[in-house]
């Protein structure tokens, strides 16, 4: 094309040549003023219109960033129960370093019982978060002590950076992290204009010297195979043009080159450079800019580079995808040790300096080991909570920070309790346990904030999310709520209920014959053990006679939104629901009764950290902490001595959690949600198609749950005691009242006053069978609850 | 001139309602206030389903005494141990089972994070930094959720917002957690009859100045 050019211009010339005589002189220069003017005034058009253009570009929103979205920060304090290797992974996933002596920010070294840390810092929007030299002195699964070497002094607390967990994208799916050009590392400046354009400092935006040499060499060649752009004119050419390389583009190109050369001063072009410049493709987004490409090959921020690194990502410039490092290596590497070959044939590093970073590998971190892609479940919670209160486009082009209560380490232990179970499943049930599925929500009781969410046993897939959208029926997990509505009621733990065989007439003429999971009849059963041992028959019976609006009204009390069918068969769970509903629910139970919205962001601020909504700490009390503490005392019986028993071969007994499985009719969804003192996790595992499993809730979600309280050690569950509780001596059979010296007798809380006043006998008083007094009239038995 | 133009987004979000005086009016925070949800939602039918017929059982309400005739039972030596097991106060953190391993200290008092985060959001509230303060207590709130002081403080700083309801709601969270400290349900209820107070909930709030004289 541009041989083409030359030669037109060329036969011009001849034809001037060839036309004489004063009168044809006279009325060209006539016609070359007319000519002038006009160009000098198309010229001043052009260059308004050029200059309209660079500015708005410039000056305006130059990019769509993307919202970035954050994990909540880990913080450090003395106490914790964190260890070793929990900040390991922690670290590993902010792209940390370790190493054997710390030396810059995100540095690590790991001794026995030390672990030496150079944190980034972070500008979180209630405070900045400095750079420190941290010492963590940690003794067994706890840490110690925090030390600031730099300041030399104990620190009580201390926020690490968050962990990025993605972005949400707009539509051209460019992705990109901006940087200030003094967050350039070492060499990054050099490195591209020796490769890209070495007179950059002195040349007005365009370089006569590149275009003549490129002229030449594409005559040479007799087609175009270089081109002769200032870095100017590559900004340009990606900000305002497409990448044809037709003339009119070159024939603007040039001016406009001019013009931000005029009016921008020389680091302002540069930094737009460095952040505009393509340097990859990630899936179906691009990688944009240094920023982000340093996170996107090394998983590290752009400052924190080394040289090889900086001359890899500048050999890439010229072409991301021939020179993908991933794909590509070999040819990656020729090109990044040309690039340090020219920084030693400029002077910008020394010959040794050369030898020793050209034999280092690549270095590029594996592509998986990026956070984001990791957290789809919970992403989707995040961006439908979002998409409550903001637009799509300016989530995607703002730069929105949002700041989630995502806890990765939770969620790797959530994701690694259900694949692991599953597998094991699917392994011991053969063909029967096949496609097996599962779903998870994991909360912090006393918080409500969303920990992690498992959406799937592909716990990476970004489709169909178990954890929000699969709505199952959920078995015996209604009965808390029903057992709840009858203390309201005036029932008590010791209440007798009639565990005796059901028909019931439907509206539309079927008859409802509900039963035991075993299939058995227990005729009179205490109601603490009706529900520990989850029978159906004293469950349905209860509920007929308290009344399903009575149980409707407590469930929406809980949390659940959604509309109920007032049919007897809720009384066994036959309502559907979600995992993360089902977590609202056992969240009210969890925390006494008060009711709280489950969060999973914390705050959300513009790019430059201004705020711009919260989701603050709220609750309401819906039910009398007095009854929470009853059912609670019953779901703590279904682990230690119910349908839950399996809970303590595995974890210690001290952790007193509160639990209740969950099996819907002909056994097509395990269930189990329980909690400690600081997890909730609600577990569902089932088939997609809704086909029978091979268990049912000890068989399926227990163990899941099981596997992921054993990973996460939570804190144990301290029930503390309300007022307006007693607990009292039952008999365990007849529910009347008893005496720790009489033959089955147990301790049961009741509301206080109303436990029975009819005794039974075993000698315990000299006065038997008459109403005993409310409190219990021996001294070392009151002493037993001090 | 040139470094100034170098902004890089404007900023300009037009959410509405940022510009309202009352910080929290506007704010696009949870609409599921939690009140009583039968408010909003139609009340459930109270007649059950019509055709149900239950089979006649009677399921008794806990009072199906057997007729006059004493239960006699054996008497034992002592209870067996791990049937003696009742929930303790935080105070008396005695661990259930004797042969259980040692459980993790929940987070105490003297945690010095809570401390000196409790510490930094009261000179966030004296200095008028309400929302700093808010942001540092929902810090401490995460880390020691069994810290009467975290639930007070928390709902100082929501009384001077003027968001009353939310302000009760966590003074009385705060009275659950203080179970058995009697300084810090003092402390709480006097709170709590002050927001009463200032809600206009003048009975409420003779109530609460009850029960904190009590303490």
């Amino acid at each position: 094309m541009s041989k083409k050019r030359v030669k037109t211009t060329r036969r011009r010339g001849q034809n001037q040549k060839k036309s004489t005589g004063s009168a044809i002189f006279k009325w060209i220069f006539a016609a070359f003023l007319k000519l002038s003017i006009l160009g000098a005034v198309f010229f001043a058009v052009v260059l308004i219109y050029v200059d309209g253009q660079v500015r708005e570009k410039f000056e305006g929103k130059r990019w769509a960033l993307p919202a970035k979205v954050y994990a909540r920060p880990l913080e450090l304090y003395p106490g914790q129960s964190i260890s070793i290797q929990d900040l390991r992974e922690e670290l590993t996933g902010l792209g940390y370093r370790f190493v054997s002596a710390a030396q810059g920010p995100g540095n690590v070294e790991v001794a026995n019982n030390r672990v030496r840390v150079i944190t980034r810092g972070f500008d979180f929007p209630d405070g900045a978060e400095p750079q420190r030299r941290l010492m963590l002195e940690f003794s067994g699964e706890r840490l110690q002590r925090l030390y600031d070497e730099a300041r030399n002094e104990t620190l009580p607390l201390v926020r690490m950076e968050p962990i990025q967990i993605g972005g949400i994208y707009p539509h051209s799916n460019e992705d990109r992290d901006l940087i200030r050009i003094e967050e350039a590392p070492p060499f990054l400046k050099e490195a591209l204009l020796v490769v890209e354009d070495r007179d950059y400092y002195s040349h007005h935006g365009i370089s006569i010297k590149g275009i003549s040499r490129a002229l030449w060499v594409n005559i040479q060649a007799g087609r175009f195979v270089q081109g002769g752009s200032t870095l100017t004119q590559q900004l340009i050419k990606n900000f305002y043009l497409t990448s044809d390389r037709t003339l009119s583009r070159k024939l603007l190109e040039l001016p406009m080159a001019l013009v931000m050369d005029f009016r921008y001063e020389k680091d302002e072009i540069l930094e737009a450079y460095l952040n505009e410049v393509y340097l990859g493709q990630s899936g179906t987004r691009a990688v944009h800019g240094f920023g982000l490409a340093s996170q996107f090959y090394f998983s590290r921020p752009v400052t924190e580079l080394e040289l090889h690194q900086v001359a890899l990502l500048v050999a890439m410039v010229k072409g991301p995808s021939f020179y993908d490092p991933r794909r590509n290596p070999e040819r990656a590497l020729q090109r990044r040790n040309l690039v340090l070959s020219m920084l030693r044939d400029h002077g910008h590093i020394s010959d040794a300096q050369f030898q020793e970073v050209a034999a280092l590998p690549l270095g590029i971190a594996q592509a998986r080991s990026l956070h984001k892609g990791a957290y789809p479940a919970y992403l989707d919670l995040v961006r439908r909570q979002l998409r409550k209160d903001y637009r799509d486009e300016d989530l995607s082009s703002e730069g929105l920070l949002i700041f989630t209560a995502l806890d990765p380490l939770a969620q790797s232990r959530a994701d690694q309790s259900m694949v692991t179970v599953l597998n094991d499943l699917e392994k011991r049930h053969g063909a029967r346990g096949n496609d097996l599925q599962g779903a998870m929500v994991v909360t912090d009781p006393q918080t409500g904030e969303v920990l992690a969410v498992v959406g799937g046993k592909d716990t990476r897939y970004e489709g169909f999310n178990r954890g929000l959208d699969a709505v199952r029926p959920i078995g015996s997990l209604a009965k808390p709520a029903i057992y709840l509505a009858a203390l309201e009621q005036g029932y008590t733990l010791a209440s007798v209920l009639q565990d005796t065989a059901i028909n019931m007439r439907l509206p539309n003429g079927d008859v409802w014959t509900p039963q035991n999971f075993d299939r058995q009849i227990y005729g009179s059963v205490l109601m603490h053990r009706a529900l520990a041992r989850s029978l159906n028959l004293s469950t349905v019976n209860l509920g007929m006679e308290i009344g399903l609006p009575k149980v409707v009204d407590v469930l929406k009390r809980l949390g659940v939104e959604r509309d109920i069918q007032l049919f007897p068969s809720m009384l066994l769970g036959a309502q559907g629901m979600s995992p993360i509903e089902v977590a609202e629910m056992y969240q009210t139970f969890a925390s006494n009764g008060f009711r709280m919205p489950l969060r999973s962001i914390r705050m959300v601020t513009t790019a430059e950290g201004e705020e711009l909504s919260r989701y603050p700490f709220q609750l309401r009390q819906q039910v009398d902490a007095a009854y929470v503490h009853l059912i609670q005392y019953a779901m703590q019986e279904v682990a230690r001595e119910g349908t839950a028993r399996s809970i303590y071969q595995r974890l210690p007994t001290s952790l007193n959690v509160a639990g209740k499985t969950g099996t819907s009719s002909d056994q097509r969804d395990s269930w189990f949600a329980g909690y400690a003192g600081n997890r909730l996790a609600v577990v569902w595992v089932g088939r997609d198609d809704n086909s029978q499993l091979p268990f049912t809730s000890t068989g399926g979600a227990l163990p899941v749950w099981i596997e992921f309280m054993a990973r996460d050690k939570p804190e144990p569950l301290v029930a503390a005691r309300p007022s307006g509780i007693e607990y009292v001596w039952i008999d365990e059979e007849t529910g009347l009242r008893s005496d720790p010296l009489c033959q089955g007798s147990r301790q049961l809380p009741f509301i206080t006053g109303s436990a029975p006043q009819l005794s039974v006998d075993c000698g315990q008083h000299p006065s038997v069978n008459t109403p005993t007094p409310v409190e219990p009239s021996s001294g070392w038995l009151r002493n037993w609850f001090r | 001139m040139k470094q100034a133009k170098w902004i890089l987004i404007s900023g300009s979000l037009l959410l509405a309602g940022c510009a309202t005086s009352n910080p929290f009016t506007n704010i696009p925070v949870e609409d599921r206030t939690g009140r009583p949800v039968p408010s909003t939602t139609p009340a459930p039918v109270v007649t059950p389903p019509s055709g149900v017929i239950v089979t006649p059982v009677d399921p008794g309400l806990g009072v199906t005494i057997p007729g006059e005739v004493p239960v006699v039972r054996m008497q034992r030596e002592l209870p067996p141990a791990d049937e003696v097991w009742q929930p303790v106060t935080p105070q008396t953190r005695t661990p259930t089972a004797p042969s259980a391993p040692s459980a993790p200290t929940p987070s105490l008092p003297e945690n010095t994070a809570v401390v000196a985060l409790l510490e930094a959001a009261r000179s966030d509230t004296n200095s008028g930094d309400l929302r700093g303060a808010q942001s540092r207590l929902e810090r401490a709130l995460r880390i020691s959720p069994r810290e009467p002081d975290v639930y007070y403080e928390l709902a100082e700083v929501k009384r001077q917002f003027g968001q009353f309801l939310d302000a009760e709601q966590v003074a009385l969270r705060g009275v659950g957690v203080a179970e058995g400290q009697s300084a810090q349900l003092r402390k709480l209820w006097i709170l709590i009859s002050q927001i009463r107070t200032e809600a206009g909930d003048l009975a409420g709030a003779e109530d609460a100045r009850e029960r904190a004289s009590k303490f």
